[in-house]
Parts: C-alpha cells; sequence; structure tokens
C-alpha cells in the first residue's frame, strides 16, 4: 500500500539498504543516465469533473483550429499544440463513471469489484491493470540509457488524504495504486534531501574531530587506539564527501516559498511550487515522467482566488442552463488551462541540458479528465488536450475522432515512447490501433 | 571417505553447517583456556640470557621500554617467525650481525612468550575495564528513549489484549453508535452474516470495530503483520496519521494483506485496527503475524496490552554485529562498517526528528515562540544524549554552532541532532570514567535495562539521589522490577541456553511424525513460557530453573509428547513427568536442539552444560572429526558409539568431561521424549563431573544430575560471572579479586535469588568502578 509521508524517503532510499552511504558521499544517483540521445519525457496533468464542451472544444479543426475561451492561455503555444475531440473512455464495469473515469483514464482497463460505492453503479476497488505513466517509467528504467534516479514523480495539488478509487490514477499493476505527493515539502524533500544531508554531513564531521581530539587526552593509552580508529574513519568519510566533483552536486536546489500550508486557498501557489519542481527535476534529469492531479475525481476546489465560493464539483452538477454555474466552471477550467500553460512555458524557456531545444520540445504533456462533461458524468468526449514535442506528433492542429476509445490514444503514446505494444489495458478497446492522423 | 560421504544426509545440520557452529560454539572460550595453559617458566628459555645481555638495556628487563632509549612497551602481534627475522635482520640497532640465527630464534621465543604476544600481555596484564561503545541494542534503545523523551513516556501495566469499541454503525467515525466496549484477547474473528453476539441492536448487518492499544515485541527483529478479512479496514501501526496497511478499499479478492516491519524488543508499538462491515455475507478479520523465529499465529494475549504508548522511533540503519568472541556482547571494538552505520543512523534519526518535528518540539512553523521551542528541543536533546550537563564550551560546540552556520533553524536541528549522535560522548559508554553521578546513573541504566538513564536517574545525578553507594543501589533495587530489567534478563536466559543457536532444528520425519514447524515453534514458545515466568516471579530462584518438574504445553506439545491435556489448549504449565525431568535442563526444546535429527547427541548436551551452566572453558577439537554415523555401528547405543568415536587420546581430554555430562541425559530422545530403552536396551544415564576440587560427583538421569548443578558451588560461580559480564559487558575480573566470590555469597545468602544479584551487580558496576588508568603527561599533552 502505498503512503505518502516523508519519513518513509529514507526507508526507500537508504534505511533497509545496507550500502546507504555509498548513496550519499558518492552521488552517481542524482542522474544515472548519462547517454547523449535525446531526453523523451512523458507528462500527465489531471484536472477533474469534465469541461465545459462549448467553451472549449474549437470550432474548427485542422491547422487552422480556432481557440475557445477556455484553451486561451495556452494560445501562445499553439504550434505545439493537438486538441483531441472524439476520444472516449469506453471502460465499462464496477465502479461510478467518477471512479472509473479516473482510475480508467491512464489504464484503459476495468475496476475490481470492491467495497467503494459510489453515487451510483456497482461498488468497485482498485484498477486491474498498469497505468501508461507507469509502464513508460518501466520501459525507461529498464535501459540503462533511460534509467533515471526516480523513474517516476507523482505530483498532487490538494488530494485529499485518503486513498481510494477518486483519488489515484497511476497505477503500478493491478491493485498497485501510486500516491501522488501533494505537499511541495515533502517533494522537495524526495529531491533534494539526500543533498542536504550531505551538506550537513560534512558540516558536522569536523566538530566531530575537534571533540575527539579533546577526548583523546582524557583516555588511557590503551583506549585510546579506539578513539584514534574512529577519527581515522570521519577523516575519510570527510575526503569522501569533498572528493565528490562540483558538477555532480552542482544540481543547483531551488529556492522555494518557505511556509505555505496545504489548504484551499494555498492551491495557486502549491500549483507553482509543484511545477516548478517538477521542471527542475527534469533539468537534473531526476525522472522522464511525471503526473500532475489537481485534487481529485470528484474533486471539491473552492476557487475563491477567482470569486468562486462553491466547490468545483458541486457546480459541476448544475444543469446547462445554469448561467452562472457555466460561467464560473468556464473559469475553473480556464483557471487549469493557465496552470498548464505556466508549465509549458517553463519548458519552454528552459534549455533542453546537453542537447538543442528547450524541454518543451522533448516533453510530451497530456491534459486529461475523468469525465467529458460534469452534469451528464459522460466518459465520451474527454477534454484531451496534448502539449509540447516529445512524442513527434504533427502538432498544431486540431482532430476530430468518431467516438474513439481511449485505449487508442494510450497505444499512441506508447509507440511514441518506443513502446510498441499491440494494446494497452482492456484488448478489446485496441482493435484498430494507435490513432490515425496524429503522425 | 566414500562412506562419510554418503552418511552426511544422516544429520540434521549439513556437516559443514554442524562443524562450523560446534567450533563457534566451542571457540568462545578458548581465549581464556589457551593463557592458562602457557606457563613455561622465563628461566628454561635460552633466549633470556641473550636478551639481557643484547637488548635489555634499550627495551628493558621485561621489555617495558626505558625512557632514553625505547620508550615503547614491546608489544605487538607479530608471528614469532616474523619477530625472529626481525631481529636478524634489525637488532640490536647498528650491530645487526650480532644476534642473527638461532640467536635471534631464541631470543624471540623469550620475548613472545614473556610479554610480547598479545597472550603475554593478557597473562601480564589482568582485564581492565576497557573503553567501549554502546552496543547495538543499547544504540537502538538509546535513540527510543531520547525521542521518547518528547513523545511522553507511560509506566509499563501488566494489562493484556487490546481495548475494543463495537459501533452499530458501517461508519463509526462519523457518528457515535457505540454499541459496547470490552478487551478482546485475541483478533481472530468470524462474524459471519450475523453482528457480534453481544450487540444490543438486532439484525443489523452493519457495524464497525475499532481495537486500540499496542502491541510489544518479544525480541528485536523483523515482524510481518497480516490482516485477514474480507472487508474494509485500516490498521496503523506506531504512527498515528499514516496507516501501515490501508484496506479500506476492498478491490478483486484480496482478502490477505502483509506488511513487515522492524521492532525493537521488549517495547510496546501504539496500534489501532479498524474495521467494518457494510453487507457482505463475511464477517471474517484476524489480526496475526509472523515473529522471528516463529510459524505465522494470531497475535498471542501476552504480546497485546490495551493501553496505548507512545510511538517509538526505531532505527532501521543495518548494523554490524557486535563482537561476541568473550561470551557476551560487547563494544570494545570498532570497524569501518560501524562506523558507517552510525552515521547512516544518524541521518536517519535526522530525518524522523525532521519529519515530527512540530510535535517533539511543541511549536509550529511561523509562530513566535519557534525558535525558542527548537532551541529548547534542541538542547534537552544533546544533554540527555551525551548524558551530562552541557557545559558552556559543549554548548557552544553542539548547539549554537550549528545555529550560526546556517540561517534556517530547521536544517540547524538537523544537524544537532547529527551531531550529538555522532559525538564520542554519545556513542561511547563513557570517556574517561569518573566516578561522578551521571556516570552513575548510565552505569545502572544500561547495566539493567541496556538503555540510557530514565528521567528519575537524570534527576538524581543532577540533584542528589546518587552520591552515595547505599542511594545507588537504591535505585538499582527499583530499577530492577521494571520490565526492561526482565527483559535484558530474559536475553540473558536465551544467551545462556544458546537459544541463537538453535534456529533451525528438524527431525527425522519417519522416526519423529509430528515434529514440523508448527510443534518447534511451540517448543520454543513453552521455553521462552519458562523463561518469562521465571524472569517474573519477585524472588527468581536459579536452582528453582533447574529443578522444576513443571513445563509449559499447548494441546499439541502434549499431543505429541504424550501429556495429559486436551488438544485446543493455549499454553498451561502442567507437572510433566515429574519423576524423569528436571527443570530447563530436560525441556524438549534444549533437548531436541541438542540433538541430530535422528539421534541424540549426548556431546551437545554435555558441550552445553559444561560451557553455559558450569562455565568451563573448552578448547576446539584438536582435529576434526566427523562424527561416527549410526548407520555404521547399528548395535551400538549411542552412548556407546560416543564412547568409540572419542576414544581417541586427543579427544580424550576434553571429551572425559564432556561425555559423561551428557550421558546423565540420555533418557530423552532427539525430539526430548522420555525413553526407557533405546534399541532394546535400557538406557544408562548414569554420569559423572571431576570437579575442581578433585571430588568425582557421580549422578544418574536428569534428575540427580539437577540436583548436583543446582547446588554445585562450581554453577553459582559460573552463573554469577556470566550474568555479570551479561550485565556489565566488561570482565568481572577487572573489578577486584574477589569480585566474584563476593557476589556469589549474596547469591547463596539470598536464596539463589537473581534479583539480588542483579541488583548488587548493578550497584557494584555503577559504583566500585575502579578509578580511570589516569594518562600519562606525554601522552595527554598529546
Amino acid at each position: 500500500m502505498p503512503r505518502s509521508t516523508s519519513r518513509r524517503r529514507f526507508l526507500k532510499t537508504l534505511g533497509l539498504n545496507a550500502a546507504a552511504l555509498p548513496f550519499l558521499t558518492n552521488l552517481p544517483s542524482l542522474g544515472f543516465a548519462g547517454s547523449t540521445s535525446r531526453k523523451k519525457r512523458f507528462v500527465v496533468m489531471f484536472s477533474p469533473n469534465g469541461t465545459v464542451q462549448k467553451e472549449f472544444w474549437p470550432d474548427r479543426q485542422g491547422p487552422d483550429f480556432d481557440i475557445k475561451p477556455i484553451l486561451k492561455p495556452l494560445e501562445p503555444y499553439r504550434d505545439q499544440m493537438l486538441v483531441l475531440n472524439g476520444v472516449c473512455d469506453k471502460v465499462k464495469g464496477d465502479g461510478d463513471s467518477h471512479m472509473r473515469g479516473m482510475a480508467c483514464l491512464l489504464t484503459g482497463i476495468e475496476l475490481f469489484p470492491g467495497n467503494i460505492q459510489g453515487g451510483s453503479h456497482t461498488p468497485a476497488g482498485w484498477s486491474t491493470g498498469i497505468s501508461l505513466d507507469q509502464k513508460l517509467k518501466n520501459v525507461f528504467q529498464a535501459s540503462p540509457e533511460t534509467k533515471t534516479r526516480f523513474g517516476s514523480l507523482e505530483f498532487g495539488v490538494m488530494v485529499p488524504d485518503r486513498a481510494d478509487t477518486w483519488t489515484r490514477m497511476s497505477y503500478a499493476g493491478a491493485n498497485k495504486p501510486v500516491a501522488p505527493i501533494d505537499n511541495p515539502y515533502e517533494m522537495f524533500e524526495k529531491l533534494y534531501g539526500q543533498v542536504q544531508d550531505r551538506e550537513s554531513l560534512s558540516s558536522i564531521l569536523d566538530d566531530v574531530q575537534s571533540d575527539l581530539k579533546k577526548l583523546r587526552g582524557t583516555v588511557s593509552a590503551e583506549d585510546r587506539h579506539l578513539l584514534d580508529e574512529q577519527a581515522t574513519f570521519v577523516r575519510e568519510m570527510e575526503l569522501q564527501l569533498k572528493a565528490v566533483p562540483e558538477t555532480e552536486t552542482g544540481h543547483t536546489i531551488p529556492e522555494i516559498e518557505q511556509g505555505v500550508r496545504e489548504d484551499n486557498d494555498n492551491i495557486p501557489q502549491i500549483s507553482k511550487m509543484q511545477i516548478d519542481l517538477m521542471v527542475n527535476s527534469f533539468v537534473s534529469d531526476f525522472s522522464r515522467v511525471a503526473t500532475l492531479q489537481y485534487t481529485n475525481s470528484v474533486g471539491q476546489a473552492r476557487m475563491r482566488w477567482l470569486g468562486i465560493e462553491e466547490g468545483q464539483h458541486s457546480l459541476s452538477h448544475e444543469g446547462d442552463d445554469n448561467k452562472d454555474a457555466q460561467e464560473k466552471l468556464t473559469k475553473i477550467n480556464t483557471w487549469y488551462a493557465e496552470q498548464l500553460a505556466y508549465l509549458v512555458k517553463r519548458l519552454s524557456e528552459t534549455p533542453e541540458p546537453g542537447g538543442p531545444g528547450s524541454l518543451l520540445d522533448n516533453t510530451q504533456i497530456v491534459w486529461g479528465n475523468e469525465l467529458g462533461k460534469g452534469n451528464s458524468h459522460t466518459l465520451n468526449n474527454i477534454p484531451f488536450v496534448l502539449l509540447g514535442g516529445g512524442s513527434d506528433f504533427k502538432t498544431g492542429q486540431a482532430l476530430k475522432f468518431k467516438n474513439v476509445p481511449h485505449n487508442r490514444l494510450l497505444l499512441s503514446l506508447a509507440h511514441s515512447f518506443g513502446h510498441e505494444v499491440k494494446t494497452f489495458g482492456n484488448p478489446g478497446f485496441c482493435g484498430d490501433g494507435p490513432l490515425t492522423g496524429l503522425t | 571417505m566414500p562412506l562419510f560421504l554418503t552418511e552426511r544426509s544422516q544429520f540434521s545440520m549439513p556437516h559443514n553447517l554442524l562443524a562450523a557452529w560446534l567450533h563457534t560454539f566451542l571457540f568462545a572460550a578458548a581465549g581464556f583456556a589457551l593463557f592458562e595453559q602457557r606457563t613455561t617458566a622465563a628461566d628454561e628459555y635460552p633466549g633470556k640470557p641473550l636478551y639481557a645481555k643484547l637488548c635489555a638495556s634499550c627495551h628493558g628487563d621485561d621489555g617495558q621500554g626505558t625512557a632514553d632509549n625505547y620508550p615503547a612497551a614491546l608489544a605487538g602481534d607479530r608471528p614469532l617467525v616474523d619477530l625472529a627475522r626481525l631481529i636478524t635482520e634489525t637488532m640490536p640497532e647498528g650491530e645487526s650481525d650480532v644476534c642473527t640465527g638461532e640467536d635471534a630464534e631464541a631470543v624471540a621465543a623469550y620475548i613472545y612468550d614473556s610479554f610480547y604476544s598479545p597472550v603475554a600481555q593478557a597473562r601480564i596484564q589482568p582485564p581492565r575495564i576497557k573503553l567501549a561503545r554502546l552496543t547495538n541494542t543499547q544504540y537502538r534503545n538509546a535513540v527510543a528513549d531520547l525521542i521518547g523523551l518528547f513523545r511522553g513516556g507511560r509506566t509499563f501495566d501488566d494489562k493484556r489484549g487490546l481495548q475494543a469499541e463495537y459501533f452499530a454503525s458501517g461508519r463509526y467515525q462519523k457518528d457515535k453508535a457505540l454499541d459496547f466496549k470490552r478487551v478482546d484477547t485475541l483478533i481472530d474473528f468470524d462474524f459471519g452474516e450475523d453482528v457480534p453476539a453481544e450487540s444490543k441492536f438486532e439484525k443489523k448487518e452493519e457495524f464497525s470495530i475499532r481495537w486500540q492499544g499496542s502491541v510489544i515485541a518479544p525480541e528485536t527483529g523483523n515482524y510481518e503483520f497480516v490482516i485477514q478479512t474480507d472487508n474494509g479496514f485500516q490498521f496503523w501501526l506506531n504512527h498515528s496519521q499514516v496507516p501501515f496497511i490501508d484496506g479500506k478499499v476492498r478491490s478483486g479478492n484480496d482478502a490477505e494483506y502483509r506488511q513487515t516491519i522492524f521492532m525493537i524488543g521488549g517495547r510496546p508499538y501504539p496500534l489501532r485496527l479498524e474495521f467494518s462491515k457494510f453487507n457482505g455475507k463475511s464477517g471474517e478479520i484476524r489480526l496475526r503475524w509472523k515473529a522471528p523465529h516463529k510459524i505465522e499465529e494470531p497475535i498471542p494475549e501476552r504480546f497485546l496490552t490495551p493501553t496505548r504508548y507512545a510511538e517509538v522511533l526505531t532505527v532501521e540503519t543495518p548494523f554490524p554485529p557486535d563482537d561476541r568472541s568473550e561470551g557476551y556482547t560487547r563494544g570494545t571494538s570498532v570497524s569501518k562498517e560501524w562506523d558507517t552505520a552510525t552515521t547512516s543512523a544518524a541521518i536517519e534519526v535526522a530525518t524522523k526528528v525532521f519529519d515530527d518535528l512540530n510535535r517533539l518540539s511543541g511549536s509550529r512553523p511561523g509562530k513566535g515562540d519557534r525558535s525558542k521551542k527548537l532551541r529548547l528541543f534542541c538542547e534537552r536533546f544533546v544533554e540527555r544524549a551525551l548524558r551530562h550537563r552541557l557545559t558552556d564550551e559543549h554548548k557552544q560546540l553542539y548547539i549554537d554552532s550549528q545555529f550560526q552556520k546556517t540561517e534556517d533553524e530547521e536544517t540547524a536541528v538537523r544537524r544537532v541532532v547529527m551531531l550529538a549522535l555522532k559525538s564520542p560522548r554519545f556513542l561511547y559508554r563513557e570517556i574517561g570514567g569518573q566516578n561522578d553521578t551521571f556516570n552513575f546513573a548510565s552505569r545502572l541504566s544500561f547495566g539493567l535495562w541496556d538503555c540510557p538513564p530514565d528521567s528519575q536517574l537524570w534527576n538524581g545525578a543532577n540533584g542528589n539521589s546518587l552520591d552515595n553507594r547505599i542511594k545507588v543501589s537504591r535505585h538499582a533495587a527499583r530499577m530492577v522490577n521494571d520490565p526492561r530489567t526482565k527483559m535484558k534478563l530474559r536475553e540473558f536466559f536465551h544467551y545462556w541456553l544458546k537459544l541463537d543457536h538453535l534456529t533451525d532444528i528438524s527431525k527425522d520425519t519417519e522416526q519423529f511424525a509430528g515434529f514440523d514447524r508448527a510443534l518447534l515453534s511451540d517448543l520454543r514458545t513453552s521455553l521462552e513460557l519458562t523463561i518469562d515466568d521465571f524472569v517474573s516471579q519477585e524472588k527468581p530462584d536459579l536452582r528453582q530453573l533447574l529443578l522444576s518438574n513443571e513445563i509449559f504445553l499447548s494441546g499439541r506439545l502434549g499431543q505429541f509428547y504424550g501429556a495429559d491435556i486436551p488438544n485446543d489448549v493455549k499454553f498451561q504449565k502442567i507437572a510433566f513427568e515429574p519423576e524423569a525431568r528436571s527443570g530447563i535442563l530436560s525441556h524438549p526444546f534444549l533437548m531436541s536442539g541438542f540433538a541430530y535429527h535422528n539421534v541424540s547427541s549426548p556431546i551437545h548436551r554435555g558441550v552445553f552444560l559444561s560451557r553455559s551452566i558450569l562455565g568451563r572453558s573448552l578448547k576446539p577439537p584438536a582435529t576434526a572429526i566427523t562424527p561416527v554415523p549410526s548407520k555404521l555401528h547399528p548395535d551400538l547405543t549411542t552412548r556407546q558409539r560416543v564412547a568409540l568415536q572419542t576414544d581417541h587420546l586427543v579427544c580424550r581430554s576434553c571429551h572425559e568431561m564432556i561425555n559423561p555430562l551428557g550421558y546423565a541425559l540420555e533418557n530423552f530422545d532427539a525430539a526430548g521424549r522420555f525413553r526407557k530403552k533405546e534399541k532394546n536396551r535400557d538406557i544408562d544415564a548414569s554420569g559423572s563431573y571431576l570437579q575442581q576440587s578433585g571430588e568425582l560427583a557421580k549422578f544418574s538421569g536428569a534428575k540427580e544430575l539437577g540436583e548436583f548443578l543446582a547446588n554445585s558451588d562450581e554453577v553459582h560461580l559460573a552463573f554469577v560471572e556470566q550474568l555479570f559480564q551479561h550485565v556489565v559487558k566488561q570482565p568481572i575480573q577487572a573489578y577486584g579479586s574477589g569480585q566474584k566470590e563476593k557476589l556469589r555469597d549474596l547469591f547463596v545468602s539470598s536464596e539463589f535469588n537473581v534479583n539480588v544479584l542483579l541488583a548488587e551487580i548493578a550497584t557494584v558496576s555503577a559504583f566500585d568502578h575502579p578509578p580511570a588508568d589516569a594518562p600519562s603527561v606525554e601522552t595527554a599533552a598529546k
């Protein structure tokens, strides 16, 4: 069972590992991947409760597509953008639409029967299969060329502190949900804790030596050897720490805003912090797969900073004729697009380390949702927007498909990362292979 | 030779393993035996006059060195041949051709045996109290207690089971439909489709239960917790917020959840289990574990308590094993691996402290008193870690300078924690060995508990309740009744009875049908219960342990050993074969352990009795000898075969002691079942022991053996010495000649009350600590 407190970092990386210190003193682990070939990355951003369709979908398809209000923040990047209409989550079975929408979004396969009872349908458990992000992580980690320290990073923004089918979209396998880390400080600790430990260690060893020296004189000659031996070990460790070349420790630790509490009203700051950390982790090549999950399926963010008091999910149930709700939902979804735009901006402004172009040129972002539309709970027409050049898709266009299963999109993405499988998720939805027109 | 190879499968352990096992077992005492033997008179060395003539002017008459020429003592670990070569090539200085060849060899032999070799040094210099680092157990306890200071302690109580609250609703968290409360001894339920029988509500399918309390780890190690249920649940262990196993989401056919945790022996870990049933057909819930050396089972009642103790900060960094070469764990050596482990552990603890800093410091970021509270935390942490009141100098080095070096206070706290845990003042038991009240406190607490001083001791050291011997002994008397002492005593008995060696026992499946892993697990539990029962007595009388005719049996054991108890009984203390059995000496677990997989082993049993109970030193066998397989001599009894095998001259010197001790237990077969015959011949259980007084003691069977041992002065002295060394982790001889006998006298006059002996050992080691060797002026100046 995944859990998310940072105290576990130690267990995973150091505590149960007899060879703990080499990790600290000789940090090749800060980026194993030393290859010069192109570093391709995969990012999924999730926002909940469907969208406002008429404010989202372009009227015109093709390269000359128009941009509706919700996608306006992304206008500067229209050349790197692909809007995909008509892609539907066809997975049926146990669980309500919010559950299936969430847990099948990246897995494309049914849920287990279980005890989580939604608003309708039968109760369900976790996904029965692996999600695409985790699959690609495994593919990357299997090869020394593409292996990174973390393999994947799961970011969250105000994800409720409970593990259930509505809060988990990443799965390491059947029944293996992966918890996103929604506390930026915890993520910071995960990314940079070791570098900090190293600095702290270097800083205290001098003091240990000075006290050892003082104590040396207070023990008998026979006992002194013990302290001398320890002093030697400490000196050796100091030398080891110094021997780590600057280039390996040189990953700059980003400055992050201090004292931001996990609180609904801090969502904008948390969002920015998480995006900054993600971009930084790419620069250091800590990971080539990342997810960014805003709240959860059925999420109830109250976007007071937009002047909206109601929770998003409650609003999403209002009928199409409720103009006020529609306007608010449009604002909310536009805000999500702004977050995406910030991510895209950061990536586009950051040169690819050791290669030509920007990070954005080598990163494939998918923005998805568990529903097409909130009030109908439809899983059709999931608002999929693709951004960046990681998959080498033909960007700068809007495409309209005819009711195609989203498994085919997952296949397209898998193939674009060299993982050329015939099916992904439920094979029954993969019959026609990857989507046409993307490449 | 081929014969031996084919015979290997005969034994319950692979031959090489067995040999290795015997070896470690026997080698433990070799050190002392060796130098006791080497008594060649110095006068007999032809090299002695040569040394006096050529070497003594620089090296001193006894190799002690001379201030003017060569101040260092001649002592080291070069092999003899090397020493001779060195003399030939280099000595005397400037005239190296004066002493060569046979002369050099003669001088080397004299030097080596008289004062140079480690053995000679040990003979010349009687054992002394050595500077020692914390043992691994002490280290883990020290960290747990340090953090425990800030989490609030609770005195141990004897309540057992878990507090259970039953709710008449599947969502107990949200409503207050408390149905009833009780203490559940075992979490092993199947409610079927019904509600619990005691429910006040009728015909309600939906209910939930919350169990709370703590689980006590009987020993340090990995524990696998297992939850079996078809319903939703969450299980918290040693962390109040993050579930250890989260089974709230039932998914697919998962009905069993497992997770392993490392726990420190003797400590209670807080737990909470919440279970809810809505409308399923099944209402099963079981809380099980797999403890070290045991099979998976429902967690027994004696390891559950309804009291919720504070979370335990458990250092998970692995440490290299402690030295046990002299029969007890001690920290008198350091290694690179150990130093590395202490660094990893310091980082681990600093990380965990950081994660819980708000609670530990009682403050929140951004609050006005944050800085002050963090400082206070650091001061308390450091002084308790270093186990002395802080001097201004220490405060500057350990705390102030850390806050000066970084602007970020939380980073400073991390560094303070790391520095304190890397400090020699924390890592070593005591440096310099001054007789101050703080060292009295530490010696008492590490002695009796393997833990740092508790608050009572700390306050005593700060005040005036530890400043004379009577006050020190009062603390010792209080501490002896603490569960931590019981834990340490229990651990002693585990060492004493070699339980750590007896981990993989198996028996011939035809001859001993039913001797399976479950039975073995029960057997071990039975012996552990005997020990627990013993140490929990107010006046534990050592003789009782050797003489008692009672034993703890489970239904399963009863069936196998033919005792008259119901099959479904968990464990019950009953008199069992009282005419034949004698306390732990004939306990079936030990009898099975000190045996082969198909036949008994008088040698293993004899070695155990010699080493542990009688405290005799044994040299390793002169040559490795493969045991004579029973098949080779189908007509011989085990006794006859062993006699034949050890008949060789080189074997006899030890086996003349070992075998006749082991023969006295021949009434117990390889599984510890009582028998009167072997191969249709009457068992000959007569044995003997040549006492150090020169008198030959004779006995037959376990009962007479027990009587002899329980009343043997050698046994009492051996027990005193071994317990002392287990407690103090220093040789008893270092505490003055005659100390062992003084303690033995007290032990005898107290009717062999182990608690009285323990308290006195603690007092002696704390207060009668010989003054530290004053460092010489010359070395101190360095």
